[in-house]
This record gives structure tokens, sequence and C-alpha cells, in this order.
């Protein structure tokens, strides 16, 4: 199959636990905010809404478009007041394959803006700083 | 205490991101010791991520920008160490008693 994955990144990640349970720390709030964020109010269904408080000062947020547990999420993203990739500008797709009582999680990051893009944007960077510093820390 | 450290680095970091700024500067910004803040600003310059001009005995930094590499390299940074936290998690509720192997 041919893909064009520009403007894309992907992930996998084998985890030794059945798609139930990842798929419900996917949209779980409380489970969700264990591994993601400080704060999370996720309404996973079709059409709801998902808002994530990442470090007490930046906001993801977004829409989920496709829910189908324990198989599939697909969601818009963005950060509230990012130039460049702001509340529905790009999107995350999560499915989940069963893998002998494990589950094989793939993400997907689409639509992400273009180098010239971001270029012209470059401020937008700021609002990443604290992933950064997270990476920075030995 | 690594953790504050940390916050320390990103407070740095967004000081000067899109200026150059002074050691004094930086150093009035903190109500913390001199070379504690220099031990900091140290470490963000090892890593390429600020760089220091000096001006006689005058130092000034900035952040360079293109260190932090494209969006593509920053999210998957940051999904990928999520993921992690949620496997270790997935993981964990599914098999209680059990430690992981890797």
């Amino acid at each position: 199959m041919i893909e064009d994955l520009t403007g894309a990144i992907e992930i996998t990640q084998r985890i030794e636990a059945p798609p139930e349970i990842v798929f419900a720390y996917l949209t779980d709030s409380r489970r969700f905010v264990k591994w993601m964020g400080v704060g999370a109010e996720l309404d996973a269904r079709p059409g709801g809404r998902y808002r994530i408080d990442v470090d007490g000062e930046h906001i993801a947020r977004g829409e989920y478009q496709e829910v189908d547990p324990p198989h599939r999420l697909v969601m818009s993203w963005g950060w509230e007041g990012h130039p460049t990739v702001p509340p529905g500008s790009t999107t995350v797709e999560i499915t989940l394959t069963p893998e002998r009582g494990a589950t094989v999680l793939r993400l997907r990051h689409l639509r992400l803006p273009d180098e010239g893009e971001r270029r012209q944007h470059i401020e937008g960077w700021k609002l990443l700083t604290s992933q950064l510093a997270a990476v920075v820390a030995p | 205490m690594e953790a504050i450290a940390s916050r320390r680095r990103r407070k740095i970091l967004r000081l000067v991101w899109d200026a150059e700024r002074s050691a004094g500067d930086i150093a009035a910004a903190f109500d913390i010791s001199w070379p504690a803040v220099s031990q900091n600003l140290r470490v963000l310059k090892d890593t390429g991520l600020i760089q220091e001009r000096r001006a006689g005995t005058h130092r000034y930094y900035r952040a360079d920008q293109r260190a932090l590499g494209p969006l593509e390299a920053v999210l998957r940074q940051m999904w990928t160490r999520d993921l992690g936290r949620l496997r270790d998690l997935a993981e964990q509720e599914a098999r209680p008693r059990r430690p992981r192997h890797d």
C-alpha cells in the first residue's frame, strides 16, 4: 500500500494488555490523566469533545470523529492559541489490534502543517517548549 | 529536585525564546542564587537549546529555535513518552500481581 505520510507521524506500541483496557485508558478521563496531562475532560462519542490540560499552561482540545470501542478512535487535535496547530487543524487516529492477548496500538498524527507554513509562524514553537523541556531534563 | 530544575529550565527557555537576554536579566527573573541559575543555563547550553554570546564581561543568551527540530520530532517525542506511560499503566491493570518483562 502506498501512502503519503508527509505531514504525519506514526508510532506503534505493543502493550501486554487486552484492547478493552487500553481503550479505557484512551477514553476514560480518570484513567487518561494518569498518562497524559494534568487534567482531562473527555466526552468520547462521535461529535463529543475533549479538553486536555497538558501541563497547567497549555490546553489541547478537539472533537471525536470516530469512536469504535475497543478498536479505533479518531479525533481532531490542536492547542488553544497555537498559530499553526490550533484546535481542529490536525487529526489523531488510533487503532488497536489484538494480538495473542496483547494489543498493538498504532497512533498516527496527520495533517501536520508543512515546514514553510511553520517558518512563518515560528512563534508557535513557544507553546511546545514545555514538552521539550521535559525532554532535556536528564 | 530534578522537577524543580526542569521547571526552572522551562522558564529560562521561555525568557530567551524570542529575545536575547543578559545573564543579569535572567537572574532577575528568579529568586534563587546566581550559581543555581547559571547551572541551569549551562545545562541548556550543553544541549544546544540556547546559545551564549559574550561581549566583554557580559554574557547574553538566546534560544536556538532550530535545535527544537521539526514539529514532527517534538510530537513524536511527546507521543512516544506518553504512550510508554499508557503501556505501563494498562499492563499493570491487566496483570496487577506480576512485574513487567521487557
